[in-house]
């Protein structure tokens, strides 16, 4: 091959390795486990940015807030975050006593369920808003160390907030219920209908699907984790509240449309219940 | 500081300069720009790195820079591992070729280039989500991340050209770029 030639193609060549290296790394962040090489350098990385992301919020966050619209505000947000979790967990103990109650009423042989009353949690500070546009997440500063581990319910305010998708030594990742990869198997009414409760991307109301044609559903009603057998989230917890409800005569669900309990876009402390899902 | 003589030492101090450049970069990523939120989105100048390493040093070095800085950027990341890395290296190769006749007389041009380059970047990344299982990420949040991340882009391409360009030693440059540094 000429020199020219040969000069020409490296760059090509270069970047055909770099897919191929780009590409065997996909597949072996894929097969791996939480436990894999990959999640492991993961979370060596999130370790060692903890306390650079500590460091640097203490720093640069003032300019963050700045330019967000919030110069001067950081303590009078700091206590309104406060008072708003203190609030919102005070509606979230009445809903749950109201559906308490109701269950009890209802249905007696529900003392082998799990009771989100019951459940041991640890309180965590966020520490990161959403860090990709792909997925909507969060970093608490709560992690394995704590007892925190991947699957567990986060609640905050009034109601869930998501579970943890990835927990490391010093930190979690928390998917919230708004993502796109998000479904949590809810039921409402005073029959306990079932219903799924799927994200629709940040900032956007959430979909509920197999809502079936003529449910008598009210705009405002609370809509709780089913716990059902093998669920992901123990039951009880208030997940979202009815948004709108539109009816056709053709269509096979009811279409109906819910907001998040807890208030997703201003989160600043959540709990993590520290529950497992059965596998 | 003085230029170093021997290649080992240039080495170093790029290797050094990226390095600087490559953390500086994350911490602004995740301290400043993930707070500027609209809808659901926030600007991204990890996304602008492969471009601004095409467009200052050429394909070969694009493409190479791109998949260092999307591994870089992966690892803060809770998308699937390597996906910034792929998509960066194309980018930052796709970039280097493109504008590799292109005569930069104005600012503007480095503007729509890296604007361009983001849209593309951004497309692709979603597109490969889908690919790999996550479907939602075009029909859900591409758009919102293109909303925020263009004008961000239109504000942060020249200046992500001028720190590449600080970080890459001047034989890595393409022509016009190491004779009259990025358009400013």
């Amino acid at each position: 091959m000429p020199p020219r030639t040969r000069r020409a193609s490296r760059p090509r060549l270069t970047l055909v390795l770099l897919v191929l290296a780009s590409i065997t790394i996909i597949t072996l962040d894929f097969r791996g486990d939480t436990k894999g090489v990959i999640p492991g350098i993961q979370h060596i990385a999130e370790d060692a940015y903890s306390p650079i992301r500590s460091a640097s919020d203490a720093v640069v966050a003032p300019i963050g807030s700045f330019l967000a619209g919030a110069l001067n505000a950081g303590n009078l947000e700091h206590e309104n975050a406060l008072l708003r979790n203190e609030n919102g967990d005070l509606k979230r103990r009445i809903l749950q006593a109201e559906d308490a109650r109701r269950r009890l009423a209802e249905i007696s042989a529900l003392d082998h369920l799990p009771w989100t009353g019951n459940i041991p949690r640890v309180d965590a500070e966020v520490t990161e808003d959403s860090t990709s546009n792909f997925d909507a997440t969060i970093t608490i500063d709560k992690g394995t160390a704590s007892g925190v581990a991947d699957g567990m319910p986060v609640v905050a305010g009034a109601g869930l907030v998501g579970r943890v998708v990835d927990s490391w030594s010093s930190g979690s990742t928390v998917q919230l219920l708004t993502s796109a990869q998000s479904d949590v198997g809810v039921r409402f009414g005073s029959k306990g209908d079932l219903a799924l409760v799927t994200g629709q991307g940040k900032q956007r109301a959430l979909q509920v699907d197999y809502v079936a044609p003529g449910t008598r559903l009210r705009k405002g009603e609370v809509l709780f984790t089913s716990g059902l057998q093998n669920d992901i989230f123990p039951a009880g917890i208030p997940v979202a509240s009815v948004a709108s409800v539109a009816s056709s005569s053709s269509a096979t669900q009811e279409s109906v449309t819910a907001v998040p309990e807890a208030h997703l876009a201003e989160l600043q402390y959540v709990s993590i219940l520290l529950w497992e899902p059965a596998s | 500081m003085s230029a170093p003589s021997s290649p080992s030492a240039m080495r170093s101090q790029t290797a050094a300069r990226v390095s600087v450049l490559l953390f500086v970069c994350l911490v602004v990523q995740h301290a400043i720009l993930e707070r500027l939120t609209f809808a659901g989105a926030h600007p991204d100048l990890m996304v602008l790195l492969p471009f601004a390493a095409g467009y200052v040093a050429g394909p070969e070095t694009g493409a190479a820079f791109g998949f260092g800085s999307g591994l870089v950027a992966d690892l803060l990341l809770p998308t699937p591992f390597g996906m910034s890395a792929l998509v960066g290296c194309i980018i930052g190769y796709s970039t280097g070729l493109a504008t590799s006749g292109l005569v930069r007389g104005s600012w503007w041009i480095t503007v729509v280039a890296g604007l361009l380059a983001t849209a593309v970047s951004l497309a692709l990344y979603a597109m490969l989500g889908a690919v790999l299982g996550h479907p939602a990420m075009v029909h859900v949040d591409l758009l919102p991340a293109l909303e925020v991340g263009i004008p961000g882009a239109v504000v942060m391409a020249a200046p992500a050209c001028s720190l590449v360009a600080w970080a890459l030693p001047r034989d890595s440059r393409s022509g016009l770029m190491a004779a009259s540094g990025p358009a400013r």
